[in-house]
């Protein structure tokens, strides 16, 4: 009970987001798939509102050229090898010693079983390819999908920062709809594959990002905001420092032919974990 | 054993319309979730609607002890709908209040006699039966190779704004 009311109190200035959104979030489960730039201050912003059940998936261990932008992370991390989950942990623990942290330093795929009770899920991943398998995750289990992404480019000796934040709801348009996902992105991106060096990254653009992509969970699972436009497609310009809708919304027609169909949804292997080699349904404890 | 069942909105708001039209005869309206399973951890049990298949006018019985009563073609159609499309089914009728519903006493008789014999259309998939009320739902769910049915731990609205019903 007192760790009930300790939590209400911490949580005072955000309660005209609705009655019961201490509540709403409080029971909510949401993945965050990729620990960097983004999915750390994604991390850290759903630790301070209360989000009771976070799952954080990511390989890697932090590395000194991480420290320019990974949100939690120490130099002692880097020296000890330790793994991003490990500092995003520590993080949403030092600010919300409630919270059921699930926390895999792993592929997300490896963890599928868990990741489907998720409520919404947080993409933010490096590649075109694995955006479009978390996606499909996430459509064929009814999940929202919140993709961010940033790119530093050169043009014309100079370098330009862009981005966007993508809202892919079930049945709504997804990211191939919005023009995120193509088959040339992913030829291209097919061709790099083992390109020697990191992409460039800096601070403030992932978290303008993340920061967005926060506000429309909210958006989502609070009573906060009656009419919510669909689809929703953020676009960054880090050099005119501006956060816009896309115009690519005004030729949308909400339809997506990509995820339609039963087929699209449900494990497909379903049945086949029930049956047994002679073809018999598996009884309990068989 | 946890399950979840999770609808989108749409669907929800086209399901409620559908069974709220009046019949000829009948005091209410049925019909049947067309659903897809996954596995959560734990023996977890996700249950996803994607379509509804409506019992037809004239597959309806005349029958004063029941608010509504499937005739043997609503059954036959049900169960052909399941075969052909792969599916669990989840037969889905309305109690018009607020708050978490229940089922009656016919509800339970009746659901227990005929949502088995999907299993023999689809014998290693969950079917079930659920009940909605205006903000609410519940439901049972039986699962492969179990004695009897187990009640669905949560129900989801995937929408804007998304909703535990």
């Amino acid at each position: 009970m007192r760790d009930k009311i300790s939590r209400l109190i911490r949580l005072d200035r955000q309660s005209f987001l609705g009655p019961d959104s201490a509540d709403i979030l409080d029971v909510c489960c949401a993945a965050i798939i990729g620990l960097g730039g983004g999915g750390s201050h994604i991390n850290q912003q759903l630790a301070h509102l209360g989000v009771g059940n976070p799952a954080i998936v990511d390989p890697d261990k932090v590395e000194e050229t991480n420290l320019n932008r990974l949100v939690g992370a120490t130099e002692e991390d880097v020296a000890l090898e330790r793994s991003k989950v490990f500092a995003a942990e520590r993080l949403i623990r030092a600010v919300n010693p409630w919270a059921h942290v699930i926390s895999h330093k792993d592929n997300w795929q490896d963890h599928a079983d868990e990741l489907r009770s998720c409520d919404i899920i947080f993409g933010c991943v490096d590649s075109f390819i694995e955006r479009e398998q978390l996606e499909t995750f996430a459509r064929r289990h009814l999940i929202p999908y919140i993709d961010i992404g940033m790119d530093v480019h050169r043009v014309e000796g100079s370098f330009s920062i862009s981005g966007q934040v993508a809202v892919s709801m079930p049945g709504g348009p997804c990211l191939r709809c919005l023009g995120i996902i193509t088959d040339e992105r992913l030829r291209q991106e097919a061709q790099r594959y083992n390109a020697a060096g990191g992409k460039p990254q800096v601070v403030w653009p992932n978290g303008l990002l993340a920061s967005a992509a926060v506000g429309m969970f909210v958006k989502l699972f609070t009573p906060w905001e009656k009419e919510i436009k669909f689809p929703i497609l953020l676009e960054y310009d880090g050099d005119a420092q501006t956060l816009m809708p896309s115009n690519k919304l005004k030729y949308l027609s909400g339809y997506c032919p990509h995820f339609e169909g039963l087929h699209n949804v449900g494990d497909p292997f379903f049945g086949f974990r029930l049956v047994a080699s002679d073809g018999a349904p598996l009884s309990k404890g068989k | 054993m946890k399950i979840r069942f999770k609808i989108p909105q749409e669907l929800l708001k086209s399901v409620l319309e559908n069974l709220r039209r009046r019949h000829v005869f009948a005091a209410e309206r049925v019909g049947f979730l067309l659903c897809r399973p996954a596995h959560m951890v734990e023996s977890g049990l996700l249950i996803l609607a994607q379509d509804f298949h409506a019992v037809a006018d004239e597959d309806y019985l005349k029958d004063s002890s029941a608010g509504a009563t499937m005739g043997p073609h609503a059954i036959r159609k049900a169960l052909q709908a399941a075969y052909n499309l792969n599916t669990s089914m989840f037969h889905v009728h309305i109690h018009e209040h607020s708050g978490k519903p229940g089922f009656s006493g016919i509800d339970s008789r009746e659901t227990a006699r005929f949502v088995p014999d999907f299993w023999n259309v689809q014998p290693t998939l969950p079917h079930g039966a659920i009940v909605l009320s205006k903000d609410s739902a519940y439901g049972r769910c039986w699962m492969p190779g179990e004695q009897g049915p187990a009640e669905i731990s949560e129900f989801v609205s995937v929408g804007i704004p998304m909703r535990r019903l």
